[in-house]
Formats: C-alpha cells, structure tokens, sequence
C-alpha cells in the first residue's frame, strides 16, 4: 500500500475484519439499539401507549387509581362527564401491562436476587437459576458422550453412516416436548424427565452436525495418511479427529446453545422447578417486569457461557486464528 | 483435573443410572413401604392451603411421613396417571376423567368448593344472564368454564344453542374479551379477574357462588395407596381440617395468607380476594357434602353432573361409577 494513501479503511469491505476499536463499538451499539428502542416506547408518551393510567377517576365510579383502559374508553368517559357536567377522569398515556419499562425490569432483577425465600422449602433466586444450570449441563453432557463419537464414526465410515443416520433423520423430526408425559412415567417427578428432553432435543442434531464436520475434513489429508500406511484406529485417533478438533469445538458452542432453548419445556415436566417455575409463576399473575428480568437472566447466562467458550477456542486452537478468519 | 475424574462415578451413581435404569428404579420403588406419601399440588387456593401445614410443620407433628411436590395443574395429573404420585389434588370432575383412561383415584378429603371464582364475565352493557341470548361467548369447551355456562343459561331458560360458542383458552380469556371479538367469556381466577381489570365496565353477571358445589376440589388418592396405608392417610386428614380451621379463624387468618401467598409469589393482600372465592369447608361441612344427595350440595350429585356433561361432550363414553371415586369412611371416623 502507498504511504501517501489516507489511511481509512471503508467500512463496507467484503469479508474484510474491522479494526478493533470499530469492532468494540459496533458490539456494543448491538446491544444499545434495542434498549434504545425500547426505551423510546417506555418514556416518550406520544409513542404507542395505547392505555390511559387512571390517576384521578372523577365522577367515574367504575374507575380507580392505577386502573389501566384504552384510550377510546377513556375519551367516551371524558366526553360523557363533560356533558353531565361532572368531574372529569383524569389519567397519563401508558403502555400495555405486558411491556414493563427498562427500569422496573432492573428493579425486578435485583430484587429477584435479595428476595428472602419466605417459605421452608423455598430457594433463593440464583439457587433456582444454579439448578436449570445443572439441568441444561447434564441433559448436554450425556448427549455429548455418546453423540460426538456416533458423530464422528458416522462422518468417517460409511457402515456407520447407513447404519445410524437414516434413523436419526427421522428422529430429530418428533418434537422433544412430545415425549414428556412419557419421560415422567420411565423417570419420574424429577430431574430425570427434564434431562431425557434435553437430551432428546440435542442429541439427534448433534450426531447430524458432527458426522456433517467430520465429513468436511480434507481428503487430501485422509488420503496422505493411507498412503503413508496409517490404519483404522490409528486414522481416527491421529488423523479425523485432531482434523476436526476446531471446527468440532464450534459445532459444540452451537448445540450448547440448542440445549439452552430446552430449558423452559424441559422444567414444565414434573415438578415445578428452577428458572421456569419462576418465569411461569410470575406470568401468571401478570408480574411482567419479572418475567423479563428472568429471560435477561437466561440471555446473561448464555452469552457468559459462549464467550468463555470462545476465549477457551481460541486459546486452545491458536493456529485456526492465525488464518485471518472472521471469528 | 482430579476434581472432574471424581465427579465421574459420583456422577454415574447419580444421573446416568436413573436415566439408563429408570424404569427398574420405577418398578423396583413400588415394592418400597417407607417411601413417604408423595401428594401432587398445584396452585388454586384450596391446594395452596396445603402450604400452611407444611410451613407449621403439621405432618410431623401428627406422625406421618408425607412429601408435597408442586406441579403446573396438568402436570399434576400427568404425573399422577403415570403412577408417579400417591395422590394429586384435582377437581371431581377431572378426577372422573383422569380415572376414565385408566388412572382411577378416590377422593378422600373434600378441599374446598370454588365460591366465586370461577365466572361469567360480560362486557359492559350486559348485566344479566338472559342478555346473553344469541351472543358470542369465550369459554374452553369441555372444562369447567363450560359446565358453569351451561348451568347459568338453564337457569334462565336458555338453551346452549341460543348462544355461540367460541373456544378459547382460559388463560387467554382476559385479551380476548378486551378484544371486542366475544361479548362474554367464562374463567376461574386468576384469568376472570384480570378480565374484570381489564375491560373496564365490565361485570361477573354469574359465578360459581350462584351455584356452590358444581366444582369441589379433593385429594383424589390411589385406591392401592388408600387400601395399604389407610392410618396414615387418616393422619393427612386431620391435618387437613385443622388447616382449614386455621385459615378460616379470622384470628389466625393473616398468618395463613402469608404463608398461602408467599407460596405464589403474590402480597398477602393480593391474595386475600382469591382466598375469599374460595370456601374451605371445615370437617362438619365436608361430612354433610359426602352424604349422597343429587343436588350439587353433596360431591355425589356434583360429580353426577359433571359425569353427565364430560358423557354429553364426549370426553368419555361410558359413564364413571361413581361410588367407587368417593370414600366418606377417613373423614366421617374423625
């Protein structure tokens, strides 16, 4: 490149990675546009607001303070008690009870988290969300142990391939919901049936995807180690899956994240528990702030996990990155 | 590295057995005695109330062993009729229809009947039954939403085909009548007070405290459980009723709606109106409701209704025999 060349790069380059500074900014303008947006609808009143927030109810006897009705009523009243010649109902522009402000739902978050537990067999907030935890790992785990090496030996051998995969493709089409009334009568109340439906709902893709990356791997590469007399064993274990190691790490941080969108039907079979007991319990008696404090909390989770996730990749597969890769 | 290597058996013994022998862990369970009473309950006032016995540690105190698992309702009955639950907290006419495919149960303790809470809710304007005529109503067909319309529009004369029927989901009814789409909709609370909230102007014009006992709730128990273990479930029994003297001691009250709305994440005070649509009847009151009547004060005549309706709506085809789901003999010896 000429020195005399201003040093701007565009920003529209195809495939082209941006600087760093441009990279952290853009992040984090992904995470401000929508609170942005979602603040406009929560603070400015010409936006939407489609109730009227009952603050005086006047000569209405059917109103109270802090009642909530649309608009149009709120203007036939209005109109009404000024043809009566009475006091008028007052009220301020409000959104529906389904879409709390930014700031009641940080308000719900840290009081979800220093509410005492009130009750002898009641849990303290982070030691529900610590149970769905351990529900998403095991239901991951077990899939993980026995999916991968299925995956792997699917991808490398076509015995495996015809064997398994015809099956499996049929599976991984019945919803994992659909088995648990039958997952409560084989294992119980507890956790037993919400594992069995992650599991379910993670297993058959992962094999899929596995056995897909394994097949990815060059054939060259297959191709010079026959050739230099490598065998079965030998082809798997120093060959196919040191080849797919990479790209068999990112496939795990996808399904990962499958196994999370589990959860919530998961922890409705059974008993009540962990991080749905709460989000379904506060939804039904219209508590919204907490219900979206909740599923930030299942958002903060998730993305803690896969960025930790990342930093492991790219540590322990340094050379992958040194391709100049987008990540 | 050594951490993870001993987690591995620990973690064998403690997840991967129950999932890969869980049926023999199931088959083998039922041969246990000393299992403790395991109750399914969900959240409806009359359950709820179970809540205060555990908090004051009643069980205990009476010498039984029992275990309460809290359960989304139908979840209750699915677990219940996979054989996983001694007992389970229902209403009688579900009771009749979790027993009709296979998982019968006998009702042994008459909970409470809903006494208003369960209702009609009309837009404004409506103000009577009889308006209803040749109207569109929310309701889901088949639940006890619909057996109270039809009890309303009888009385009144009117017959289900001078109405319209729109299913809806009860848990949905509240948006659907602030829709303007249904002039009517019938639900239990918490669904029938938020339409109430909602729509402003709008009115319950019929409820379940015009017709008390069309809806009992019980603890329906396992005929096998009930047969092998009567004295301890006579034990659940009186705990039960000094429960219900508890809650409806209006010295005692306060305390007990702490404890009940805790248990659902509400204020004791958001919670007093549901407890109100509620009626715990107290143990002379459930002795005169298991006398066998066919009115709707007695759980016979109610559950005969609802045997009706769930035969008239095909929710079954055969009728239930009905002296084999209700036992008076626990709550008549206290």
């Amino acid at each position: 490149m000429p020195s005399s060349q201003k040093n701007v790069k565009p920003w529209f380059a195809v495939r082209e990675p941006l600087s760093q500074k441009r990279a952290t900014c853009l992040t984090f303008l992904s995470f401000l546009m929508p609170i942005l947006i979602w603040s406009a609808f929560s603070y400015l009143p010409f936006l939407w607001h489609p109730k009227v927030e009952i603050t005086q109810p006047g000569s209405v006897t059917w109103l109270q303070p802090g009642t909530l009705i649309d608009k149009a009523i709120f203007k036939e009243q209005q109109i009404l008690a000024e043809k009566n010649n009475t006091a008028l109902p007052e009220g301020k522009p409000a959104n529906p009870v389904y879409l709390p402000a930014p700031h009641e739902v940080v308000v719900a978050f840290y009081t979800a988290f220093t509410t005492e537990p009130k009750r002898r067999s009641e849990q303290w907030l982070h030691e529900s969300l610590w149970h769905s935890v351990t529900i998403v790992f095991w239901g991951f785990f077990i899939s993980t142990l026995i999916g991968v090496p299925l995956g792997i030996l699917c991808g490398t051998y076509s015995v495996f391939n015809k064997l398994f995969e015809p099956f499996i493709e049929f599976f991984r089409y019945l919803p994992a919901p659909a088995f648990g009334a039958l997952a409560v009568a084989i294992l119980g109340i507890y956790d037993g049936p919400k594992i069995a439906i992650i599991f379910i709902g993670t297993f058959f893709q992962q094999v899929l995807v596995v056995a897909n990356t394994t097949r990815k791997l060059d054939i060259a590469l297959l191709e010079a180690a026959l050739t230099l007399g490598a065998k079965n064993i030998n082809l798997l274990f120093r060959v196919v899956i040191p080849g797919i190691l990479p790209n068999l790490f990112k496939d795990l941080r996808i399904l990962l994240g499958w196994a999370w969108t589990y959860l919530i039907v998961a922890e409705l079979i059974g008993t009540s528990s962990g991080i749905t007991w709460f989000i379904t319990q506060q939804a039904r008696y219209k508590n919204f702030e907490n219900v979206f404090a909740a599923i930030i909390m299942i958002g903060i989770i998730g993305l803690l996990s896969d960025l930790i996730l990342a930093t492991m990749g790219k540590r322990l597969f340094a050379w992958e990155n040194s391709r100049g890769k987008i990540a | 590295m050594s951490t993870f290597s001993k987690m591995i058996p620990s973690f064998i013994a403690q997840k991967v057995a129950p999932v890969l022998f869980g049926l023999t862990a199931v088959l083998s369970l039922n041969a246990q005695a000393k299992e403790p009473l395991k109750i399914g309950y969900s959240d409806w006032p009359g359950w709820v109330a179970w809540e205060v016995a555990i908090e004051k540690q009643w069980f205990k105190e009476a010498g039984v062993d029992v275990k309460f698992e809290w359960f989304d309702y139908l979840a209750s009955m699915d677990a219940y009729a996979a054989g996983q639950l001694d007992a389970v907290a229902m209403t009688n006419g579900d009771m009749l229809v979790t027993g009709s495919s296979g998982a019968k149960s006998v009702a042994i303790i008459i909970n409470d009947f809903s006494n208003g809470n369960d209702m009609i809710v009309a837009k404004p304007g409506i103000t009577k039954v009889e308006q209803l005529k040749g109207k569109k109503i929310g309701v889901e067909i088949g639940f006890v939403g619909h057996l109270l319309l039809l009890n309303a529009l009888e009385k009144v004369g009117l017959k289900e085909s001078d109405v319209t029927l729109i299913n809806v989901p009860t848990n949905e009814t509240a948006q659907v009548l602030a829709s303007g789409d249904v002039d009517a909709i019938v639900a239990w609370q918490p669904n029938s007070g938020q339409a109430l909230e909602q729509v402003a102007g709008s009115t319950a014009i019929y409820s379940s405290a015009d017709e008390p006992g069309l809806i009992y709730d019980v603890l329906a128990v396992s005929p096998s459980s009930l047969a092998s273990r009567k004295d301890e479930w006579k034990k659940v029994a009186q705990v039960w009723y000094k429960t219900v003297d508890y809650i409806n001691d209006p010295k005692t009250q306060p305390d007990a709606l702490k404890i009940m709305s805790a248990r659902v994440g509400l204020k004791p005070a958001q919670y007093a109106p549901l407890l109100k649509g509620t009626k715990l009847v107290s143990l002379d009151e459930a002795k005169t409701i298991f006398k066998k009547t066919d009115t709707f004060s007695s759980l016979y005549g109610s559950s005969k209704a609802s045997d009706d309706f769930n035969i008239k709506y095909k929710v079954y085809s055969q009728p239930e025999v009905l002296d084999t789901y209700i036992d008076s003999s626990i709550t008549d010896s206290l």
